[in-house]
């Protein structure tokens, strides 16, 4: 069961080395408690994926814990708690768009019945009824971005995480998929997200901590990291932690290449 | 009308968690179902073309060989190359498929879908094998069967040689699709080394005929018990003890999942 007064995600030490040596998180602690919308920003190559894949068992991580509403990540328990909408669109190519929700529901463990109808709901929400019976590999990007969203919140998970999910998105969309975000944060629902649209992530997010070279290397509401690094947007505070961090970045990034 | 408009209309998602906890039979079954659909949407390549190669392989080899070899083991040459040639299809149509369906999920990365799931390890591994089994497995009998005319001696012998068998390529496809890294892996695996080695196997003749050391070496290929045991269902009879064929074909078969399911407990080469 999941109590309110449980942090949504509980990150202790989390360290992960790839096998060619490079180190994508050096022993980062972060605690997102429930119901909050939290930003994740960071340069490529800072550890924001490596941290989302981590949280999803997309990676076998090196060290640390992961704790997801009280259970530890690769419990089935918290699998079920968790969506998330990748940075790349990774749709089965065999799949229609329909199947494609109807399927993931199934992996979830719903019900056929429960399945079916909460695709019905994702395809209205996202406007997808023209394209429902199209095959995934035949849409658009913009159509393939609103389906990632749709598979990701299908199953209704407390813990949405968002990997830049409005990259390449037309305005129009963007704005409507915020909207959409914001409403289901208004209903509980964590929100983890990463961004480079600095304005979007400081519009949004209650909470934001800034990643580099794998550690957290700050973390405030935006109003305080403004405070505190004497800056008047968001991005000033990036500029400043990540200029400061950026030659270890460039180095992990060289050593990856 | 916007995301936010239309959600409005549909019942309050997420923090209300509707639903009860993840049935891991359920699953399952969607993993499955969702290999049927795959092999369903490429059926020329999963299923027409292992029976049209096998329908060849029956006719030139029947036409040709048969007119001059009369009888193999008491039977007509045509008749006997059948239960062999079955098997070569099956062996193959249960690798090619799996492993292909593997790789292509590892590359496009929509495996993440099962991966992040609430679904253990080895219902993921059940999962991927059961799919290609039952459609493959299932398809070529009912299609391949009628075709030949050929009479089943054995049906539960023949029935227990086809699972074990199918099950073994569709383990061995699931592995060489985690460790792959092209196609060019699955399509040299296939080529060099399942195709001779069936080749090998005594699909086309009985190892009896051999000369030694060939028939001695024959002894060392893991198919040629495979095919025996599939020829003893079909035709009651076969080149060595069944018990052994049965045994050698089911140790493999153990190894194989043994192995596959190492893989997605691990994540090993699934996950970076």
């Amino acid at each position: 069961m999941v109590r309110e007064s449980t942090p949504a995600l509980t990150i202790a030490g989390l360290s992960k080395t790839y096998d060619d040596g490079t180190v994508g998180l050096d022993g980062l602690d972060l605690d997102v408690p429930a119901g909050e919308f939290f930003g994740l920003l960071g340069p490529n190559g800072a550890g924001k994926t490596t941290l989302i894949n981590s949280v999803c068992n997309l990676i076998r991580t090196s060290g640390g814990r992961i704790d997801v509403f009280g259970f530890g990540h690769e419990t089935m328990e918290a699998r079920r708690l968790v969506g998330v909408a990748e940075q790349d669109p990774n749709l089965d190519r065999f799949l229609t768009v329909r199947e494609s929700l109807v399927y993931h529901g199934g992996y979830f463990g719903m019900s056929n019945g429960d399945a079916d109808r909460r695709a019905d709901e994702m395809i209205d929400v996202f406007d997808l009824r023209a394209k429902a019976d199209v095959r995934t590999s035949k849409l658009s990007g913009g159509m393939k971005r609103r389906l990632l969203l749709a598979r990701a919140l299908l199953h209704e998970p407390l813990l949405v995480i968002l990997d830049e999910p409005t990259a390449g998105v037309d305005i129009e969309l963007r704005h409507d998929l915020w909207n959409y975000i914001r409403l289901l944060h208004e209903q509980g629902t964590t929100i983890l997200l990463t961004t480079h649209y600095l304005e979007e992530a400081e519009s949004l997010c209650e909470d934001i901590a800034l990643i580099s070279a794998g550690r957290i290397i700050a973390r405030d509401t935006p109003a305080e990291l403004k405070r505190r690094y004497d800056a008047t947007t968001l991005e000033e505070v990036y500029l400043q932690t990540v200029s400061t961090s950026l030659p270890t970045v460039m180095a992990a990034e060289e050593e990856r290449s | 009308m916007s995301a936010a408009d239309r959600t409005a209309a549909t019942p309050p998602p997420a923090a209300a968690q509707r639903y009860p906890g993840p049935d891991p039979a359920r699953s399952m079954r969607a993993l499955v179902l969702r290999e049927c659909r795959r092999v369903t949407r490429l059926w020329t390549q999963t299923i027409l073309a292992p029976v049209v190669s096998s329908a060849l392989f029956i006719l030139v080899f029947g036409l040709s060989l048969g007119s001059r070899i009369k009888e193999i083991n008491g039977f007509d040459y045509d008749v006997f190359i059948v239960p062999g040639l079955i098997a070569m299809a099956m062996a193959q149509a249960a690798f090619s498929n799996n492993s292909s369906s593997l790789l292509q999920a590892r590359n496009d990365r929509y495996i993440n879908d099962v991966l992040a799931s609430p679904m253990q390890p080895w219902r993921m591994n059940l999962g991927y094998m059961l799919g290609g089994v039952l459609t493959i497995g299932v398809s070529l009998v009912v299609i391949a069967l009628p075709l030949t005319g050929v009479p089943i001696e054995r049906p539960i012998h023949l029935i227990g040689a086809a699972l074990l068998l199918v099950v073994l390529f569709s383990a061995l496809g699931v592995v060489v699709g985690i460790y792959a890294q092209s196609f060019d892996h699955h399509s040299f695996i296939n080529n060099i080394l399942i195709l001779p080695l069936t080749f090998l196997g005594g699909v086309f003749y009985s190892i009896e005929i051999l000369p030694s050391p060939w028939q001695e070496l024959s002894h060392a290929n893991p198919i040629f018990y495979m095919v025996d045991a599939i020829r003893y269902g079909f035709l009651g009879a076969s080149d060595v003890n069944v018990g052994l064929a049965f045994g050698f074909t089911a140790l493999v078969a153990v190894a194989m999942v043994a192995w596959a399911q190492w893989l997605f407990q691990t994540g090993r080469k699934l996950k970076p």
